[in-house]
């Protein structure tokens, strides 16, 4: 007789949801759409379209409520694989991987590629080194992984500490550039918009934890693909492409570099390790759009893919999610679904920027005493500067800020306003879904790994998913905190939160399943070494005592990290008989999760006691 | 289930098909960006190919290669009878 575990069945009515969501939300743009037709103000406009949104996102919040611990930290195990997929994607990407990649595809094209290839590589090494493997073991986050794994206290509560510092970076940068966002549609000023992204996250997460959270993403993500797409779309067409214009722009970006070539800007190539990345605020585009290496170098753009991979494949937010689906099979296809979606945005925020490019060579050339129409739209709502100098227009006197460039486009072909608040509400969503990752994260880790970590056995239900909620509230408001006091550059702060999981995590997690030989006095070394090296590579990047880019700080944290974790492991004894036959056991990454069987073990010998 | 004689060969077979997804799609993705330059020369799709395979080309050759992963190492995990039963 087959016995089909209750958790694992699959709600069959998740397709109708959220095709009652997709409806929803275009609808909602229609009617506001009709309404700025009517001439409805800008600010009343703005407010209903986030308003419609974050009621969406609430509504799924609480309707996902949950006391069992499953279904806070793991979902239930039962999301399928593209949910799953969405889910991943949308919160590796978070706004900043939607605004200011965009901005850096548009300033500098080709030479910012690597982050799109890095983040599949990410993925597709997730799936094929660590995803299936991680899901059979089925902890809720990585320290308690880690800390079972090698049958240690210290890693656990070390771990704990190393990679909550990324994670917080990820929050800080999340909820910054939503809060811009929000600042951009409502004009409510920098704190209180930071408020707002602070308490919606943790309004989001505090009912439902993980299930709420994945709904949640999977509803922002719908969002953020309509707001990518749509508009991009129409702009195709308006310019006699076809409507897939992440397909069909190839002869507009030939034509960009015609352009280019007649505006005389120079082909420039840089050498090895240069690592020229857009910064936040105004900046003119600086190089040729699909010349390569003309402001990083290629071995840069090398070190800087592989950097990228290990650090999403890596991601404390992003790997725990993958045991949240009900089987191995679609642990492995969730990945694939991730990659899938992760490319298609970013390929889309890679047209987005050559359409910006286009709009911007036909504005070169011209007279600075009558800039376009589109040009002067963009510099009355704060999108972009003109310096007056001279006569003629060149492409330094255009200034873009890096981090609007996708709320520029629909200014710059002319469609109405609406599509620019719908590309905010986009990022806004984005940010929800990475924010409320990241958020989850680290409170699963404060509560599960520090504050109940002294014991192998979790607390009773309900103080332990007390104590998690508590957290979620107190993380995210100190998330806020840190966003508002030190509101950095958010694709630096998220090159760096990728360079220190890198750097801790990736060594240790590789090994813990691959190489039977690692002790626990092995990882605890690689953890450490990793972190303190890409944290004192960040530092002396940054005062300029090095000559590499402090976004490329895991080129020396990983080795370092795997030097260390291999030569502490081989000179101390070898890992105990348990600790080999929990990786004989892992190694075979079907059936039912461990985890999982040893909470039900202790449930039974309760039962049996009492 | 697995049997226990079987873990062995199942390891080693999984082991063979991570070298096998990975070291191709690893060196496509390294190397492919530093031949780009040359590549823009040439055109398809209207689009200058250097810029095409580092954008759209890497993105569907990492589709292929978990999809290619996801079936070879299911049918591996039927072979040596370690799949779930649904």
């Amino acid at each position: 007789m087959t016995f089909t575990p209750r958790a694992r069945l699959i709600n069959p009515r998740l397709g109708i949801y959220f095709g009652i969501f997709t409806s929803a939300f275009c609808a909602l743009v229609l009617v506001l759409l009709m309404l700025e037709q009517m001439g409805a103000s800008r600010g009343l406009l703005s407010l209903l379209i986030l308003l419609g949104s974050f009621a969406a996102l609430m509504t799924i919040a609480v309707a996902s409520a949950t006391n069992d611990p499953l279904d806070f930290y793991a979902a239930g195990r039962r999301v399928p694989a593209v949910y799953c997929g969405v889910g991943l994607a949308i919160s590796t990407l978070g706004a900043t991987g939607i605004a200011c990649l965009t901005g850096a595809f548009f300033i500098v094209g080709f030479d910012v590629f690597w982050i799109l290839s890095g983040g599949l590589a990410g993925f597709v090494v997730m799936a094929v080194l660590l995803a299936p493997f991680f899901r059979k073991f089925g902890t809720f986050t990585l320290p308690t992984y880690l800390g079972r794994r090698f049958d240690s206290r210290n890693i656990r509560i070390i771990s704990a500490a190393l990679l909550a510092v990324p994670t917080l970076l990820i929050i800080a940068a999340e909820i910054g550039i939503g809060a811009k966002a929000i600042d951009w549609l409502l004009k409510l000023g920098q704190p209180m918009s930071v408020a707002i992204m602070a308490v919606a996250v943790a309004c989001g997460l505090v009912f439902g934890g993980m299930r709420a959270l994945t709904w949640s993403s999977v509803a922002t993500a719908v969002a953020a693909i309509l707001a990518l797409v749509v508009p991009v779309a129409i702009v195709a067409v308006l310019l006699g492409y076809l409507p897939v214009p992440q397909f069909s722009h190839g002869p507009l970006v030939r034509a960009v570099g015609r352009a280019e070539a007649v505006a005389a800007i120079p082909i420039v190539t840089q050498p090895g390790l240069t690592f020229n990345l857009p910064h936040d605020g105004f900046q003119a585009a600086v190089k040729r759009f699909y010349e390569p290496f003309g402001s990083i170098g290629p071995l840069a753009y090398a070190l800087a893919t592989l950097t990228t991979m290990m650090g999403v494949a890596a991601a404390p937010w992003v790997l725990p999610r993958v045991a949240t689906t009900p089987g191995v099979y679609e642990a492995r296809k969730s990945l694939g679904w991730a990659c899938f979606f992760f490319g298609s945005i970013l390929v889309t925020a890679i047209t987005i920027a050559a359409f910006m490019r286009h709009y911007l060579m036909q504005a070169v050339g011209g007279s600075i005493a009558a800039p376009p129409e589109w040009l002067r739209n963009l510099i009355a709502v704060r999108l972009a500067e003109m310096n007056t100098r001279g006569n003629e227009l060149g492409m330094p006197s255009i200034l873009f800020d890096r981090d609007s460039t996708i709320l520029a486009l629909p200014y710059a072909a002319g469609l109405p306003e609406v599509f620019a608040f719908l590309a905010a509400v986009g990022l806004v969503a984005a940010a929800f879904a990475a924010a409320s990752a990241a958020t989850l994260t680290l409170a699963g880790t404060l509560s599960e790994d520090i504050v109940n970590g002294l014991d192998w056995q979790p607390p009773a239900a309900k103080l332990r998913l007390g104590v998690a909620r508590i957290m979620i509230v107190l993380v995210a408001v100190f998330g806020g905190l840190v966003a508002q006091l030190a509101s950095g550059d958010a694709l630096k702060l998220v090159l760096w939160a990728l360079a220190l999981t890198a750097s801790t995590g990736f060594p240790v997690l590789v090994s813990s399943i691959w190489w039977k030989r690692v002790n626990q006095f092995g990882a605890l070394a690689g953890i450490v070494t990793g972190f303190t090296v890409a944290v004192l590579t960040i530092l002396a990047a940054e005062a300029e005592f090095i000559a590499l880019h402090s976004a490329l700080a895991a080129v020396i944290g990983v080795p370092a990290g795997i030097a260390a974790l291999v030569s502490v492991s081989l000179l101390t004894l070898p890992p105990t008989r348990h600790a080999l036959e929990l990786v004989r056991d892992v190694r075979v990454p079907g059936g039912e999760i461990l985890y999982d069987r040893e909470m039900r073990m202790q449930r039974q010998k309760q039962i049996r006691r009492g | 289930m697995i049997e226990r004689k079987e873990r062995k060969p199942y390891w080693r077979h999984t082991k063979w098909q991570m070298l096998a997804s990975l070291l191709p799609f690893l060196l496509v993705l390294i190397v492919l960006p530093l031949y780009s330059d040359g590549l823009n020369h040439n055109k398809f799709l209207g689009f200058p190919l250097g810029y095409l395979l580092s954008a759209h080309g890497v993105f569907i050759v990492s589709l292929i290669t978990v999809g290619g992963f996801v079936n070879r190492q299911d049918a591996i995990d039927h072979w040596h009878g370690a799949h779930e039963d649904n």
